[in-house]
């Protein structure tokens, strides 16, 4: 009883999201195919010219290069925020919590000002005697790297809490007890029943940054090109909604395929765990 | 104060609106018509609102609804529908030569619109100009203190005047730009030759910051990121009243306007066609000149020009001598191709 009363709630949901989403982009997808003629063209012009496939591959290096840096950079955060004191908990969610609250476009502009040629970066650097030139740290590689960290840091530190805080303290205390040693305990005994916040957090990151289009955009640099922003082109430049939607299906494909994989690995089951 | 000038503004708009009521057109005999003005939003499209519309409404009687901001997809997706949303729409060079190729647009009626107020450069079958502005050589006022750069050749010497540079990120205005550095001229600049310019660009690509919106190629020089490169004249203006220590040369300064156009299927056609007529008022465009910076079509609007904004306009005679027109149908025919290559060059 109580589960049909429920199955009928998640009806207004399922409505909005098929009306709201699949219905365009349903529509965008199909376009791939039928625009300006029903055929494969758009995809052969994919396939023929290189600098379609280009971005593509530099998107997904770029989302390769981005996810291992931000789970590096999370796992000590998410350990010291599942194990520190509660006091030390509150205050790091905070602090995680109010950047994540704000606004992308603030969070990207905010980066630029600390990083551009008289930046604050740069003012240190320069009035230490570190260098003697600003730094290059906006508008490349550095810079893009910097917007996307700082803005998905969250999106791995918060599923990787939730699987820490369910750790029992005393698995670690019985792989001591048993003979491990603190890092055989930790490889053995910890990491692996992180995984699942790991892999959460790790895809997600990986995935959001493949649709990236403002970070790049404006801390990025000439070579930093992203699929996004060449879809948003082919749509707001030239209506070409062919290209724009085989370029949209490459990106589900791409998408499709790591969650497939993720599945087939680890299994999507122990991540909704 | 204001309500003063807009008085003044509207016993001179109603003298030159004389010969339309010779054509049969009483006042407020458009009462009950509400036509849709879309523009680009913000300052520009408030000066308009006040310089355009508000004096059509109170000739004719009719409302215009504002809306916005321009966008080149919904544009399209409306006139295919056949009743577009949009009766009069704001829009670039660029996209005018597009939109007529591809049949979205309305045929514009000189039996409703005084062409001939509107410099024949500006004037267009389906489209009527109502502001020009330009690409112009940008530098910092600071950053040279032995003389600023004042050709698109100096911004490719990286000798004389070094430093971070910055382009649109744009194959458009990049590519005249880089053949007129190389010494071609004006005149002889369409077709572009693209190996040329792209090959003039790699001297300057390791130095080059792109800009992709127009408030960022303002905040790059507020922000001293870089010390020269193209940016509109109007960007100049607006960040030099902010204290921008920023001036600009109009050596060979690249000009595009933006026309005032009806979308095929208006059910306000001749609503709009009067609409637009308004603008080619001089009074009106001197009005939005001095509120933006932007410069009139209508040549006899320089007239009335504050003589602090009239330093900052292409189309006075100076500059407009100085300056050329961008081809904007050799644009409609390659942008796709050229943008495409501009892509593959930014990677390489």
């Amino acid at each position: 009883m109580e589960a049909r009363v429920t199955a009928w709630l998640v009806l207004p949901a399922v409505l909005l999201l098929a009306v709201a989403f699949l219905g365009p982009v349903g529509w965008l997808l199909a376009r791939a195919f039928t625009y300006p003629e029903p055929g494969l063209q758009n995809f052969a012009a994919l396939w023929e010219r290189p600098v379609y496939l280009k971005v593509v591959g530099n998107t997904l290096l770029i989302s390769a290069i981005v996810t291992p840096i931000v789970v590096l950079l999370a796992f000590p955060v998410a350990h010291l925020m599942a194990h520190g004191s509660a006091r030390l908990r509150r205050w790091l969610i905070f602090l995680v919590l109010v950047p994540f609250w704000t606004s992308l476009l603030v969070r990207a502009f905010a980066t630029a000002i600390l990083l551009q040629r008289h930046g604050l970066v740069n003012s240190l650097l320069l009035s230490l005697g570190v260098v003697e030139e600003p730094l290059p740290l906006l508008y490349n590689f550095g810079g893009l790297l910097a917007g996307c960290v700082q803005v998905l840091l969250p999106f791995v530190i918060f599923p990787l809490y939730s699987s820490m805080a369910r750790i029992d303290p005393a698995y670690m205390k019985a792989a001591a007890t048993l003979g491990a040693n603190p890092v055989r305990a930790f490889v053995r005994v910890y990491l692996p029943l992180t995984l699942p916040g790991l892999m959460t957090g790790g895809i997600l990151v990986f995935i959001s940054t493949l649709g990236y289009y403002i970070i790049p955009a404006l801390l990025g640099g000439p070579r930093q090109q992203m699929i996004s922003q060449m879809i948003q082109d082919q749509i707001a430049a030239f209506g070409n909604w062919g290209i724009a939607g085989a370029l949209s299906l490459v990106l589900l494909a791409v998408t499709g395929v790591l969650l497939l994989l993720l599945q087939l690995t680890v299994g999507l089951k122990e991540i909704a765990r | 104060m204001t309500k003063t000038t807009r008085r003044i503004v509207l016993a001179g708009a109603a003298a030159t609106a004389l010969p339309l009521s010779a054509r049969g057109q009483g006042a407020n005999d458009l009462k009950g018509t509400t036509v849709v003005f879309t523009s680009w939003g913000g300052a520009y499209q408030e000066a308009e609102k006040v310089s355009y519309c508000e004096p059509f409404e109170k000739a004719t009687g009719a409302k215009v609804v504002q809306d916005g901001p321009m966008n080149v997809a919904k544009f399209r997706a409306m006139a295919a529908s056949g009743t577009p949303d949009w009766d009069v729409v704001d829009v670039t060079g660029g996209f005018l030569e597009v939109a007529i190729k591809d049949g979205l647009l309305e045929k514009i009626d000189p039996k409703l619109v005084h062409l001939d107020r509107i410099d024949p450069r500006f004037v267009s079958d389906y489209g009527v100009g109502c502001i020009v502005w330009s690409y112009n050589l940008g530098f910092s006022t600071t950053a040279f203190p032995n003389g600023a750069p004042k050709t698109w050749a100096d911004l490719f010497d990286l000798k004389k005047f070094p430093g971070k540079r910055t382009l649109l990120d744009q194959p458009v205005a990049s590519l005249e730009v880089a053949l007129l550095a190389d010494g071609v001229t004006p005149d002889k600049l369409y077709p572009l030759d693209v190996d040329r310019a792209f090959k003039k660009l790699d001297t300057i690509k390791s130095q080059t910051v792109f800009w992709t919106t127009n408030s960022q190629s303002q905040q790059l020089f507020v922000d001293r990121e870089v010390v020269a490169g193209i940016i509109l004249n109007g960007r100049v203006y607006d960040a030099a009243q902010k204290g921008a220590k920023i001036d600009l040369s109009w050596e060979q300064n690249i000009q595009a306007v933006d026309y005032l156009v009806v979308p095929k299927g208006s059910r306000n056609r001749n609503a709009a066609m009067r609409l637009i007529d308004t603008m080619t008022v001089a009074e009106n465009q001197t009005r939005v000149a001095n509120m933006i910076a932007y410069s009139p079509t209508n040549l006899a609007a320089l007239k009335g020009i504050d003589p602090k904004i009239e330093p900052w306009l292409c189309t006075t005679p100076e500059n407009l001598k100085r300056g050329f027109v961008m081809s904007q149908t050799y644009w409609r025919d390659d942008l796709a191709k050229l943008t495409e290559r501009w892509t593959a060059w930014k990677l390489a």
